[in-house]
């Protein structure tokens, strides 16, 4: 069982030369580049975060299913920021100033003789001309200082006004008479807030962005500050920060949103480089243990052999999936626990192979010349041994890959894998439990299977071609 | 006669006490990854997650005594070997019923599903095989090769969610859950008929992921025989490819058939995991899954040693076959 193949050594420019004879090697080479670069250039390809939710709606439609007629008016993502600048007054009390530093509006009110209650409205209008909407949401950040007039107060209330005159109230800050600043953690309102939707006269299952912007044309954002001052000398200052407001929009991306909001798309890209790390990873790992402990056994023999082989029948012999979904449950998720699993479960086989390579080369003829003439154990393992390994220990590590592949898909849509790590098993995981098939969303669910089953299939076209060119005795055969 | 077959028990002997210890092993290995790394590396007692918050500490303790959870590690161990090589497999952390009882409830289907489908990866695989090493280099061959490659690189799982979105939620032809309908028809040949319908797309989706496979092995093992000198001699006798290969290859090559089966036993439990979560079905590979979610330890261990016991039987099972077909491994 010599490999005749190890006699000539292969450069890297060699071997590529002789891979173009072999059609599938090259297109699997190709496949392989393009995944690689994918992963290198993930944070330039992805156009967002893959772990950012709320970018768009959840469960948006691809930005491309606008070509079709019924899909053509779906809402887009719509984000409003409305700094100084864009605010009109539209009325304004005596004894209330308004001015603005930057984005910020300053409002003071300097207490009089007389309680009294001023109060200035501000607006701003913005076109809305898509389908409605399922969710809008706006966060209002703003600061009340209070000086030298206690029981004085300020209220903010934000309003929507629909292109029909209807006035909504999205939100009312109540009074508030004390100091009171929410520019960290701006005051916000969200359409899919219960209390929000009945306090509106809605019920807690209507979508109030249907409710609401259910009309084409101009909307108007209406911000009313009222101020209460008391007699005396102090003075009431109300800061109103850059209000938002934000349409969220059913089509969005390459591949539209899931459940939480996140970019499908990003998701995709960003999982190549997880499956490239457990392929690659488990299988360096699985190759060197099997390698090493085939060698040892196949070169020393004996009861080294023996226990070292009954070691890894108990291993081929335990159920491998089953084990390693009870470990990672019972230890927990991680990346690298994950690798580290499969590859515990899969050098086996190389193992037992080395061994008999090994052996029928311990017992050849030059072997026991090189021993003869006083070579060390050292020196006939890495200067016989090794060397005519080396096709099969290429082969290997490249066949290898697609399992280990495989297997991290597979974990990771039982939802084993590490919950932090974007990846095309943990997609699919989410889209069959978040009810992507009940509403047929195969641009969710197609689109990772394929990706790992063209990454697995590019290492295995790879890997045969590597085969045919290493292991001459195939080419005699066919 | 009389030495071959005292050849053939003393061989039956030796085997036994292998794989006998590969069993010992293999529970040995199960102990320390799902009970001595949890404890020793995270410091997790099973009672953790079975335990009332509420209870008050003596309570804990006597549950924990009830299970036997306050015994050192090795001690434990001794137990769980003994027990499970005795057949009491425990209760269930979870349900509090005995393990036995609820494997009995599922495992009728687990062997319906994956021996049906077992078979007939058998059956389909040796025939495409055949087939494809008769005509090799033709098309078809060609063709075998290159879908059963193809399909090697699908995860089983993902073949099953398109089968169900394709013709569970869009052609709505099969059921999308369960392995009966609710509640289950009282008429026998409804139910078999019902049960049928249920089993259609995981039948399917087993198949598609095993019969590629094992055709490719099949044409490959055949054509490492076709230079051999017998089959030479047997065309010169004028038989036909058909005869050739039906009576002389497979012969000889049943033994690495028969060893590859029974290596595949694991594979197929494992198949039966994937097979039954996606599709629901009520079995025991989505029990063990179920089981470990829910950190129920009696169940894993019982259905992980079961697996165990049945690969190593079925391996036990071949060794004898190959040693019976063929003389020559009894000596070795």
């Amino acid at each position: 069982m010599k490999m005749s193949a190890s006699s000539k050594f292969i450069t890297l420019k060699d071997f590529l030369l002789e891979l173009r004879l072999y059609k599938t090697g090259v297109l699997g080479l190709a496949i392989l580049i393009i995944y690689v670069l994918i992963a290198i250039f993930a944070p330039f390809i992805a156009p967002a975060n893959p772990n950012e939710t709320e970018l768009a709606d959840s469960y948006a439609f691809p930005e491309w299913f606008s070509i079709f007629p019924e899909y053509r008016n779906l809402p887009r993502n719509v984000f409003i920021r409305v700094g100084y600048k864009d605010w009109s007054i539209k009325s304004m009390d005596e004894g209330i100033s308004v001015n603005g530093e930057s984005d910020i509006v300053m409002i003071v009110v300097q207490c009089k003789d007389e309680v009294a209650v001023k109060s200035v409205t501000l607006e701003y209008e913005f076109d809305y001309n898509y389908d409605p909407p399922k969710r809008f949401s706006g966060k209002i950040p703003f600061e009340v200082t209070i000086y030298n007039a206690l029981g004085s107060y300020a209220r903010i209330k934000c309003f929507i006004i629909t292109p029909k005159r209807r006035v909504y109230e999205l939100y009312d800050s109540m009074s508030i008479a004390y100091n009171l600043s929410r520019f960290e953690t701006p005051a916000s309102y969200d359409a899919r807030d219960i209390y929000l939707k009945l306090k509106l006269g809605f019920s807690p299952h209507d979508d109030l962005g249907e409710k609401i912007l259910n009309e084409k044309g101009t909307y108007k954002l209406r911000l009313v500050v009222s101020v209460l001052a008391v007699k005396g000398g102090g003075r009431i200052e109300v800061k109103l920060g850059v209000k938002e407001f934000r349409v969220y929009g059913r089509l969005y991306g390459v591949l539209g949103t899931d459940n939480l909001g996140c970019d499908i798309f990003s998701n995709l890209v960003y999982g190549t480089r997880v499956s490239l790390l457990v392929g690659v990873l488990a299988s360096i790992i699985s190759v060197s243990v099997g390698l090493v402990i085939g060698i040892i056994a196949g070169y020393k023999g004996g009861v080294i052999d023996q226990i070292l082989m009954y070691f890894t029948d108990t291993l081929l012999f335990t159920p491998i999936l089953p084990l390693i979904i009870a470990v990672s449950v019972f230890i927990g998720k991680s990346l690298y626990l994950e690798i580290a699993l499969i590859a515990l479960f899969s050098w086996m086989g190389f193992a037992r192979n080395t061994r008999a390579y090994v052996m029928s080369i311990r017992d050849s003829m030059y072997v026991e010349s090189a021993k003869a003439v006083g070579a060390s154990d050292m020196y006939v393992i890495f200067r016989h041994i090794l060397p005519q390994l080396t096709p099969i220990i290429y082969i290997t590590l490249v066949m290898r890959v697609p399992g280990a592949i495989l297997l991290e898909a597979t974990l990771s849509f039982l939802n084993l894998g590490d919950p932090s790590v974007p990846s095309w098993g943990r997609m699919l995981y989410s889209a069959r439990y978040a009810g992507a098939f009940f509403r047929f969303m195969w641009w969710w669910i197609i689109p990772p299977g394929l990706a790992i089953t063209f990454l697995a299939l590019a290492f295995v076209m790879l890997g045969h071609a590597l085969d045919e060119i290493l292991n001459p005795k195939l080419r005699v055969r066919r | 006669m009389s030495t071959g077959g005292g050849g053939l028990l003393r061989y039956m002997g030796k085997r036994a006490i292998d794989r006998a210890a590969v069993v010992i092993s293999s529970l040995t290995l199960q102990f320390l990854l799902l009970r001595v790394l949890p404890y020793y590396v995270l410091g997790i007692d099973p009672s953790f997650f079975f335990l009332n918050p509420n209870l008050t500490e003596e309570q804990k303790e006597i549950i924990r005594r009830q299970f036997g959870l306050d015994e050192p590690l090795l001690s434990q161990f001794v137990k769980y070997v003994l027990s499970l090589l005795t057949g009491q497999l425990g209760f269930s952390f979870y349900t509090r019923r005995p393990v036995y009882v609820e494997l009995m409830e599922r495992l009728p289907n687990t062997v319906l599903l994956l021996g049906t489908s077992t078979v007939l990866t058998i059956i389909l695989g040796l025939i495409i095989g055949i087939i494809a090493v008769s005509k090799r280099g033709t098309r078809f061959d060609a063709s075998v090769i290159g879908s059963s490659i193809f399909i090697s690189a699908f995860p089983l799982f993902y073949v099953g969610l398109l089968l169900l979105l394709t013709f569970g939620f869009y052609l709505k032809w099969f059921p999308i859950a369960g392995s009966v309908s609710r509640p289950p028809p009282r008429d026998p040949v409804r139910y078999v008929a019902d049960l049928l319908w249920h089993m259609a797309l995981p039948l399917t989706a087993l198949l598609i992921t095993s019969v590629g496979g094992f055709a490719l092995f099949i044409r490959n093992l055949f054509l490492t025989q076709l230079g051999e000198d017998y089959v030479v001699t047997a065309r010169a006798k004028g038989l036909t490819e058909r005869e050739v290969m039906l009576k002389h290859v497979l012969r000889n090559v049943l033994a690495p058939v028969i060893t590859i089966l029974a290596l595949e036993f694991p594979g197929i439990i494992s198949g039966a995991v994937i097979t039954e979560t996606v599709f629901s079905w009520y079995g025991v590979g989505r029990w063990l899954f179920d089981a470990a979610m829910q950190f129920d330890y009696p169940v894993v261990q019982a259905v992980l040693f079961i697996q165990v016991v049945l690969t190593v039987v079925s391996l036990y099972i071949a060794d004898i076959v190959i040693a019976i077909l063929d003389p020559r491994v009894r000596l070795r």
